[in-house]
């Protein structure tokens, strides 16, 4: 962002180690003062995000340690960066964790291998979580909204749109799967795989990508039983999923070998509180453990 | 083995480099000063700015005095002595050089006599003296380039020879119709000589903007200075009588005169540092990089001034010579700006800071000009009626002034506001609605601001 300030304002940053556009971004005000990046460096009010006074600390030659060698960081990944790094000072996150019987969805993707062969689309676990989603972003409104810029309105979407977190060489994209609620599993599915496959060679759309409903962060596929992943704004909540694991359910009078998926909700805790999470998260892992109840 | 230590070690003592070394001691540094003069100040205050400045002073007199006779105020033909000139001249550099010693010594500032050259990271020898220093600022400034092919000949001058006033030529031709070729022309045009430039580019003052300097081209003319742009010099004959140079391009001709000045630029001095056993590199135009810190690739060795490229200009010098200091002694600063105003003191003046028209539109983005000109200032009339021109360039979508070019008397002087206005980021409405004293020359940036805001009664 271009911004304007005094010499002795530019001064004053360089002396505290502020990059001055990364004020002008955070407070949204080309025009920046003294009192400007104080408040930043407070860490009250909008000034404080992306970037903070790092620079005071992180300019260590380490080349002094031991051999380094230098690359740029991509324009897209420095994009990202300042973008998370926002969202990780400026809201307020919680992450409740929960998670879901597979066996309904795992059976049901059996039957219908030979379908989805003939259809030549791969029916995922991952169909089932957007198709999930999106009769949770229906049936919870607030989870499908955004804050204005100055947090005075919520702002609830009457479409739901569903963003897929896509790690790519470049950068970290995010596409997303327009109006997921009113398509069926193979559309999602078949989606999913066009979206993903096209933002890995770097040939999605700018259109393509934001206004999305909530995203979800899928890292069942490489491992791990759970994270805290960082709501994607302006959207308020975001669902990370974690690898399925057979675990022991007790279920009557006896232990059960049960696949059960981790499910992480980070969600923006100025517009949903804990109880609104955790219900959210309940219903969204019946809906999975059940998926004939997202018919009804 | 090694006789001397330095903290901190500036060599040159120009306007960057003693700005450094008085910073660096105000900031409690012990500080040792190399240059190879006998005086301080560098090119600025022994050959360069100062003198030009003192010499321009008395061209500007007797311009204004034969001027003044269409008011009925009749001088007749100047006497000039020109060895009391000179000592004038040298009196003023004197006194300014003299003056730095004082301050050099109030802040224990040591200073050293002769050349310093890298041996190593840490060492220098100065003059076959060994020194070893913690840090160290490189500002050993930029010489006057010299045309090749040319023979050894007095009467061959660079700015620096045409500074020392050895004579007044009856004719005189000078390379390079830059700041310092311009400025050499109005000082020897003015003492009588006849004075021709010779630019290669299509225009005087390469660089600045050409509505302004169009005008500055007819003052010069008016005053006798012939101008032959976009014409090269191919070669010089020296014979016992004169000098011969044989011209191509638009002007093409064989021009006889009796003093060449050589005013085709200057080149940084890094190459004669020895600058590679630091482990710090020079390009092929003599030049070290440094960052907005001043910093070179070595942490501890900075760079500062001419030797680190253009704009060559002793104000940028002063600027970097502090932040060196700064960052050198543990301070976070930094060259933060890129704001750097030019001025010719020529007759009249021609300043400039930022972009021009010509600039804006290379650059694609949005930009609007808007102009006053001092045909319309009653303070211009007032004062001769010279031909004068204040016009600022500025972005249409916010207003704010991204660039001013002033062409009149004192525009040096008159600039200052718009670079202060820039820096502030100011709007033409910032400038329009503060009140100017009435009659100025100062009115005139306003006037400007006024008419592209559609407020400008004047006009």
């Amino acid at each position: 962002m271009r911004f304007v300030a005094s010499p002795a304002v530019r001064a004053y940053a360089t002396e505290q180690g502020v990059d001055l556009s990364t004020v002008s971004a955070a407070t949204g005000r080309a025009t920046l003062s003294r009192e400007d990046v104080d408040q930043f460096l407070s860490g009250n009010g909008p000034a404080a995000s992306a970037g903070s006074n790092h620079r005071r600390y992180w300019d260590v030659d380490h080349g002094q340690f031991g051999p380094v060698t230098r690359e740029p960081v991509p324009r897209l990944a420095r994009i990202a960066a300042a973008n998370l790094s926002a969202a990780n000072a400026e809201i307020p996150q919680v992450t409740h964790h929960n998670r879901a019987d597979m066996r309904a969805i795992e059976a049901f993707r059996k039957s219908l291998v030979d379908e989805a062969a003939a259809r030549g689309v791969k029916l995922t676990a991952l169909a089932f979580h957007v198709k999930a989603l999106a009769r949770c972003l229906v049936e919870f409104p607030r989870f499908n909204s955004s804050l204005s810029v100055d947090g005075e309105t919520l702002i609830l979407k009457h479409y739901v749109h569903v963003g897929i977190a896509v790690d790519t060489p470049h950068a970290l994209m995010v596409p997303v799967i327009r109006d997921a609620d009113r398509s069926g599993l193979w559309r999602i599915a078949a989606e999913v795989a066009d979206l993903s496959s096209r933002a890995q060679s770097r040939k999605i759309r700018g259109e393509e990508m934001g206004g999305a409903s909530m995203s979800i962060s899928n890292l069942g596929g490489i491992g791990g039983s759970a994270f805290t992943p960082i709501v994607n704004p302006p959207e308020v909540a975001i669902l990370g999923l974690s690898r399925t694991e057979i675990v022991p359910v007790w279920a009557e009078d006896q232990w059960l070998p049960v696949p059960m998926v981790p499910l992480d909700l980070s969600y923006d805790h100025r517009v949903i509180n804990g109880a609104e999470a955790a219900r959210f998260l309940v219903r969204y892992a019946a809906l999975l453990s059940d998926p004939r109840r997202m018919l009804v | 083995m090694t006789d001397h230590h330095a903290d901190f070690i500036v060599l040159g003592a120009g306007p960057g480099g003693y700005a450094a070394a008085f910073r660096a001691a105000d900031l409690g540094r012990k500080v040792v000063l190399v240059d190879p003069r006998t005086s301080l100040g560098g090119v600025c205050l022994n050959e360069g700015c100062i003198p030009s400045k003192a010499l321009l002073h008395a061209a500007s007199l007797i311009r204004e005095a034969r001027e003044i006779a269409d008011w009925g105020i009749a001088f007749g033909d100047p006497k000039i002595d020109l060895g009391a000139l000179r000592a004038k001249k040298n009196g003023i550099v004197g006194q300014l050089t003299g003056g730095l010693r004082q301050l050099a010594r109030k802040r224990k500032v040591q200073i050293v006599q002769g050349t310093a050259r890298f041996t190593a990271a840490n060492g220098l020898n100065i003059d076959g003296r060994d020194w070893t220093f913690d840090q160290a600022v490189i500002a050993v400034g930029s010489s006057p380039i010299r045309l090749t092919g040319w023979p050894e000949d007095d009467r061959i001058w660079d700015s620096a020879a045409a500074l020392e006033l050895r004579q007044i030529p009856a004719r005189l031709a000078i390379v390079g119709g830059g700041v310092i070729g311009l400025e050499m022309a109005t000082i020897y045009s003015a003492l009588g000589s006849k004075v021709t430039i010779i630019e290669l580019s299509g225009q005087i003052a390469p660089g600045a903007d050409a509505e302004a300097v169009g005008v500055l081209h007819a003052a010069l003319e008016r005053q006798g200075v012939e101008i032959r742009t976009g014409t090269g010099v191919d070669g010089l004959t020296a014979t016992s009588v004169g000098l011969m140079l044989s011209c191509s391009g638009e002007a093409a001709a064989k021009i006889d005169v009796d003093v060449v000045i050589q005013s085709v630029g200057r080149r940084a001095n890094g190459a004669q540092l020895d600058a590679d056993k630091a482990g710090i590199e020079v390009n092929a135009r003599g030049e070290i990089a440094v960052d907005a810190r001043c910093r070179t690739a070595q942490r501890h060795i900075f760079a500062i001034g001419d030797v680190t490229g253009a704009p060559m200009l002793a104000h940028r010098a002063t600027h970097q010579g502090k932040v060196a200091a700064e960052v050198a002694s543990g301070h976070a600063a930094a060259m933060e700006t890129t704001l750097i105003p030019s001025v010719a003191y020529t007759s009249p003046e021609l300043a400039w800071v930022g972009i021009n028209a010509a600039q804006a539109k290379e650059s694609g983005s949005a930009y609007k000009t808007t102009s006053f000109p001092w045909s319309a200032s009653g303070r211009n009339l007032a004062s001769g009626g010279a031909d004068g021109l204040t016009k600022l360039v500025y972005c249409p979508n916010d207003h704010r002034v991204l660039g001013a070019t002033i062409i009149g008397a004192g525009a040096g002087e008159l600039l200052a506001e718009m670079v202060l206005a820039m820096e502030m980021g100011a709007t033409l409405q910032d400038v329009a609605l503060s009140i100017h004293a009435h009659p100025t020359l100062s009115e005139t940036t306003a006037f400007a601001a006024e008419r592209a805001l559609g407020t400008l009664t004047d006009l």
